[in-house]
């Protein structure tokens, strides 16, 4: 194994072990050595991450696990872009929210945080968003997807506003519209006219990737 | 045992003596149970009721006499303590229940701690306090459920939450810090309503699922601070619901620490094995409240039936309801218990 390996190997391991003080020290090596920062992105964060959401999924780990491993990869992540001669391109952009009436954000959160570990590019209008903002900022900023995650059966309906807003205003067919949260289903999703359903964020990623 | 009242009931239930039947409840709080049916029959409403110690408790008893369920409950949402303890809240619709707009600290080290006693202070949490006094005076026998948002679901709505749920990780010692701070204010306020005729306390903490903080996590700081306000509330000889929301099979070792005098959990729960499992865990629950919303009033009464055979001891909706639950389906449920 090379030096630079066994640095991006030593990485994806303070990613997992979410040891920020680790994690900061190797970026910074890896920058002053020279070594490829596209690399150590891929084989040190990505894997790390990739590790932490095998973990969540097997729940070995938990969110409070997720969100502190999450938070030093974008620490090292921030450093390591400095030595990237071109921003990475992007797999897709995404806006994302809560719909209206719900402020159960905590899955939605996590599901962005995948989406762009998996390289999308993401717009996170948080939670509690009319249908109205949603289609605004989507129109705005050219989104490709729409996704949108409700946790109760009350706002469900809210999601289904959206959709037929959208194609008042003749912008159906400019997103795709994936959906989820408790509250909704697969077949919830083909009776509103979504284009998709996705039950975690791990799936939810494997259903972007097929878009 | 004829003629037992609804208190006596629910207190024998809790209190593990022996009763004609399992009462049948709906806490208020996080479960409440002031459904759109009922509101739109007596013109009493929500978000109006939230503020209006009189508007309360017309609601509280309507909400008793349409349900059926044996009980008083109030307040009618989970943001009274975070809104007085100072976030922002939008206090929602007929339909839909108030919420956090914007939690007041960004990170636990920008926790601002106000005296104890601040969430009693407010306007808000004084006419809990009042409603709770008139319906509790009014109706000596009807029991009042006096429903407390519980510490990781009140901390969370102070402290962004995402920030906050890996803050309980990475800086445990402000975590517990701002924790403990909030559930001394909680204590204070739950004594309030215990010393205004609150014959029960609940607390339910969503943000506390084990699906959420897995069981390290669960024990070192919902267990710990859930028997800490337990403990406080038993003080003063009024007995104490908690109710934990989700899947809680990843947390059941843990469960078993809890110093409540019922458990109450969702009905991905088999009451009765966990009832085995926990040995002296007296439960409460735990009818699907999906079933409760979407299912016919003959299903629904033939499921409440079965409960009735597994030994729980407080029949109740196994979470929160949805506002749109229609008032004819409580009724199978609250019925089906009755009749025994
Ligand atoms: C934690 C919690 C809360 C916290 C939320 C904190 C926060 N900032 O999010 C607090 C305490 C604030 C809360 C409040 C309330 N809650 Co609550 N809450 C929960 C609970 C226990 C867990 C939710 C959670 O975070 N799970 C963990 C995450 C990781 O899982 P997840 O959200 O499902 O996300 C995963 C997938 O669904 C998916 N996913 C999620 N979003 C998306 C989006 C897309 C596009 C895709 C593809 C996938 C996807 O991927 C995620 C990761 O794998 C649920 C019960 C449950 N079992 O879901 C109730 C629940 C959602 N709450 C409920 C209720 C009733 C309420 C209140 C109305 C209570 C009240 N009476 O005031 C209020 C809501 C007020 C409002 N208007 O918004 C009910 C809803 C009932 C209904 N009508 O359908 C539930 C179902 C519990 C119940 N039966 O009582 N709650």
């Amino acid at each position: 194994m090379s030096d630079a390996e066994r640095l991006f190997e030593s990485l994806a391991r303070a990613i997992i072990d979410a040891d920020e003080t680790a994690a900061v020290q190797l970026s910074e090596t890896i920058l002053a050595k020279g070594f490829d920062s596209a690399k150590a992105i891929e084989r040190g964060i990505s894997v790390g991450m990739e590790k932490v959401g095998d973990f969540f999924e097997k729940s070995e780990y938990f969110i409070p696990d997720l969100l502190d491993c999450a938070a030093v990869a974008e620490r090292a992540t921030a450093i390591l872009r400095k030595g990237l001669a071109k921003e990475p391109v992007s797999r897709g952009k995404i806006v994302m929210g809560t719909i209206f009436g719900d402020t159960h954000d905590i899955g939605k959160n996590i599901v962005a945080l995948f989406m762009e570990a998996a390289g999308y590019k993401v717009l996170d209008l948080g939670k509690d968003v009319s249908a109205r903002r949603f289609i605004d900022a989507a129109v705005q900023w050219k989104a490709d997807v729409l996704a949108i995650s409700t946790l109760m059966t009350t706002t469900r309906g809210n999601i289904q506003n959206v959709i037929e807003q959208l194609r008042l205003d003749g912008k159906r067919e400019s997103f795709l519209i994936l959906i989820g949260g408790r509250a909704v289903t697969r077949e919830f999703a083909q009776t509103i006219g979504a284009d998709g359903y996705a039950e975690n964020a791990a799936e939810t990623i494997r259903l972007l990737d097929k878009f | 045992m004829t003629d037992i009242s609804p208190k006596e009931r629910l207190d024998r239930a809790l209190l593990g003596k022996p009763t004609d039947r399992a009462p049948v409840v709906c806490p208020g709080g996080m479960m409440n149970a002031a459904i759109v049916d009922v509101m739109n029959k007596t013109g009493h409403t929500l978000p109006e009721a939230h503020h209006d110690a009189d508007k309360m408790s017309d609601l509280a008893f309507d909400v008793y006499e349409n349900t059926g369920f044996e009980n008083f409950g109030i307040p009618f949402c989970m943001t009274v303590e975070a809104e007085a303890l100072g976030s922002a809240v939008d206090f929602g619709s007929l339909e839909c229940e108030p919420k956090i707009q914007k939690e007041i600290f960004p990170s636990v080290h920008d926790a601002v701690y106000l005296p104890i006693g601040a969430i009693e202070k407010t306007l808000r949490a004084g006419s809990v306090i009042q409603a709770i006094h008139m319906l509790s005076a009014k109706h000596l026998d009807v029991p009042v459920i006096g429903s407390l948002t519980g510490p990781i679901s009140a901390a969370a709505s102070l402290i962004d939450p995402m920030t906050f749920l890996k803050q309980l990780r990475r800086e445990k010692e402000t975590s517990h810090k701002v924790i403990d701070y909030v559930v001394n204010q909680l204590i204070s306020y739950a004594k309030l309503m215990a010393d205004n005729g609150a014959a029960v306390i609940s607390i339910a903490d969503p943000t506390a699922t084990g699906e959420i903080l897995g069981p390290k996590f669960f024990d070192e700081y919902a267990v710990c601070y859930l028997n800490k306000i337990t403990d406080a509330i038993h003080e003063i000889g009024v007995p104490v619901i908690i109710h934990i929301c989700g899947d809680v099979r990843m947390v059941k070792p843990q469960l078993q620490k809890l110093h409540g005098d019922v458990l109450s959990v969702d009905a991905f729960v088999e009451l009765k094995q966990l009832k085995t499992e926990l040995g002296e865990m007296r439960t409460m629950g735990n009818l699907s409240t999906y079933l409760l919303e979407f299912g016919k009033a003959d299903e629904i009464f033939n499921q409440a039936k079965h409960l009735t055979t597994k030994g729980i001891d407080v029949l109740a909706p196994a979470c929160g309801l949805s506002t749109s639950t229609p008032s004819e389906n409580i009724a199978a449920f609250t019925t089906a218990v009755k009749e025994g």
